[in-house]
């Protein structure tokens, strides 16, 4: 009991961060730290032979060797000639994929929010079936398009090659590979922009509707000066956490194509660090991704305050 | 198909339409026009169709290649199997420890979700119920954290696991936490630990004060009342949390994929044993099917019984910002 009387006498400031010291102790060695880690192992030099992997203090130069494209990184199929760098590649990657994605899922998540939204029988059972791929393990996501796409098991493979979109392998052809991660991304991670949308239209005050009738305003006139801006707010929220994942991507392409197929920011990484070894050139992409995330979240956080002010 | 079936619905509808001699698409399109709320609960309708079946198709798919037997893979349909071999369900924990495998992702889940149910109490407690100076700063940092990529805390994190420290020499064989729960467990706890704080933080601060007040002049402890009264009375909050860190913790890839050898006796993570079925000399089309229909029971079954939870979960941590 000793420490807990201790604890009654203190302060109400000083007992906040009593209980917060477990929570920020987690985080800074798990997270603060690290990252300030990696930021210093990516001034350090590449040390393939040698048994510690990091050399003498080069400053920004493993940067500048990534984006003038001199890094030595296992080459992808992205581009055969190899004339682009693959920091480029893995950056137009990964920013592709997050725009689409996003910009996808959000109108499935419309459509899907619209139905939710609607009283009819089984709505509970038509939300669950809705849910499910979201709460599904992303190993199994990436098993069922692995398998949907590969030329012996799959008759997806087959179709696509039929009506001439894919190649005859598409899970070894790059850009047959992206939209292949791209169609898994949005079948998954729709109902999440489903429920926050869904969120988003069941707090607006029916009366509006109603009111927007008697003044003779069509379907449309309503979506558009009553929804929209009412749920322009929640809907950016979810976009911005949708964006974030969506730069993360690794998982999926791992599994499915490949990282050589497909290369995303996270992806080489650890195709860095595991193929070639450079622990140094890894630290610097890992840290231009979290740069590159910081900056977007940065830019829709400016969006985000625009609106706001431009509703209230 | 939307237009077709339309088309067939009005057909279903046409009793009540006086004009005999019109086609089939005109009565619709005259219906449709004379009644408008009809048009819309017909496209309604076929909405719902269509995401039941693009989000339910493929489970179907996944049991349909997991019924046929190995050699008669290539003839998988896209509605039948190409086959029938149920055996397939007995083999992945033949061929593999495939339930070992499953183990070791409850095992570490579980953990998880009690280490960030505890730890984001506490925090959720501070953030949700009580006033001091730095507040603001400490929250948005809690935030900033769930803004970066695994990818970038990794290289540390993988040197800090693979390096043999004395003092847990006793604990582990070598004195590393590489192929230990411990190094997927721990890195995942601290990055979904903000989700549970928010979530909880919302549910926490709307305790009215004066229970908390009644519980310390009854001569409870600071920490007494916040676990006997505010968590008890948040009791949809705390489940909320762990529903959901239990299934992040379980579908995770990048910390799960990365901390291990793969081998089952090294704690690797049931994903580790869905991409073992890629063997050496053949990949096992029917097993891996088999074993993701298997791995994906248990998130199943947890999502229809706490539907609530995730989705109210979900939204919450989103809104909060």
């Amino acid at each position: 009991m000793r420490p807990l009387n201790w604890l009654e006498t203190q302060s109400e400031a000083t007992f906040a961060y009593v209980l917060l010291a477990p929570a920020f102790l987690l985080l800074a060695v798990i997270a603060f730290y690290p990252l300030l880690r990696t930021f210093s192992f990516s001034l350090l030099a590449d040390q393939t032979a040698a048994p510690t992997p990091f050399g003498e203090f080069i400053g920004f130069d493993n940067y500048v060797a990534l984006l003038t494209g001199e890094a030595l990184l296992p080459q992808q199929f992205l581009d055969p000639s190899f004339a682009t760098p693959i920091l480029q590649q893995a950056l137009f990657v990964t920013l592709a994929f997050a725009i689409l994605s996003v910009l996808f899922e959000t109108l499935i998540g419309f459509g899907q929010a619209i139905v939710l939204d609607q009283d009819f029988y089984g709505r509970r059972w038509v939300r669950v079936a809705i849910i499910i791929p979201y709460a599904i393990p992303i190993v199994i996501q990436a098993m069922i398009f692995y398998l949907m796409f590969n030329p012996t098991v799959g008759f997806a493979a087959d179709f696509m090659q039929s009506i001439g979109v894919f190649g005859s392998n598409p899970l070894t052809n790059a850009t047959d590979s992206f939209i292949i991660v791209l169609v898994a991304d949005i079948w998954k991670t729709s109902a999440f922009m489903a429920l926050l949308i869904l969120a988003g239209l069941q707090s607006i005050d029916r009366g509006l509707y109603d009111v927007a009738r008697v003044s003779g305003a069509s379907p449309w006139q309503q979506f558009k000066y009553i929804t929209l801006p009412l749920i322009a707010p929640a809907l950016l929220v979810a976009m911005l956490f949708r964006t974030m994942d969506a730069m993360r991507i690794y998982g999926l392409i791992d599994a499915t194509a490949g990282c050589q197929t497909v290369p995303s920011m996270s992806c080489l990484v650890i195709t860095a660090l595991q193929n070639t070894r450079r622990w140094a050139t890894a630290s610097a992409v890992a840290f231009l991704t979290a740069v590159v995330i910081g900056v977007l979240v940065l830019l829709y956080l400016i969006s985000l305050r625009d609106t706001e002010a431009g509703v209230t | 198909m939307s237009e077709k079936d339309q088309a067939d619905l009005a057909a279903m509808e046409k009793t009540d339409e006086p004009d005999l001699d019109r086609g089939m698409v005109e009565a619709w399109a005259a219906k449709m026009i004379s009644n408008p709320d009809r048009a819309y609960r017909a496209t309604f309708y076929v909405a719902t169709i269509f995401f039941l079946v693009t989000t339910l198709f493929p489970f179907y798919w996944l049991l349909m290649v997991a019924l046929t037997p190995r050699n008669r893979l290539s003839s998988v349909g896209v509605l039948t199997p190409g086959g029938f071999n149920p055996g397939a369900f007995v083999e992945i924990f033949t061929t593999l420890p495939f339930h070992r495998y499953i183990f070791n992702s409850f095992l570490i889940a579980v953990v998880a979700t009690v280490i960030v149910l505890f730890v984001a109490s506490l925090a959720g407690y501070v953030f949700g119920r009580l006033r001091f100076r730095a507040k603001n700063v400490l929250l948005l940092s809690v935030l900033v954290t769930s803004f970066f990529p695994p990818a970038a805390f990794f290289v540390p994190l993988n040197r800090l696991f693979n390096r043999n420290i004395d003092i847990l020499r006793p604990l582990m064989q070598d004195g590393s936490l590489y192929n230990t729960p411990y190094a997927i467990f721990i890195p995942l706890s601290a990055l979904y630990l903000p989700l549970s704080i928010f979530i909880l933080m919302t549910f926490y601060s709307q305790i009215p004060d004066g229970l908390e007040d009644a519980a310390r002049v009854e001569g409870t402890t600071r920490l007494g009342a916040l676990f006997r009264i505010i968590v008890p009375l948040s009791a949809p909050g705390v489940a909320t949390a762990g529903v959901l860190t239990f299934i992040t913790v379980y579908n995770e890839y990048f910390f799960s994929s990365l901390m291990t050898d793969g081998r089952p006796q090294s704690w690797a993570p049931m994903l580790e044993g869905i991409l073992r079925f890629q063997g050496e000399f053949e990949v096992l089309f029917n097993l891996m099917a088999a074993a993701s229909i298997v791995a994906v029971l248990p998130v199943a079954i947890l999502v229809i019984v706490a539907q609530e939870k995730i989705v109210s979960g979900l939204t919450a941590g989103a809104v909060k910002e």
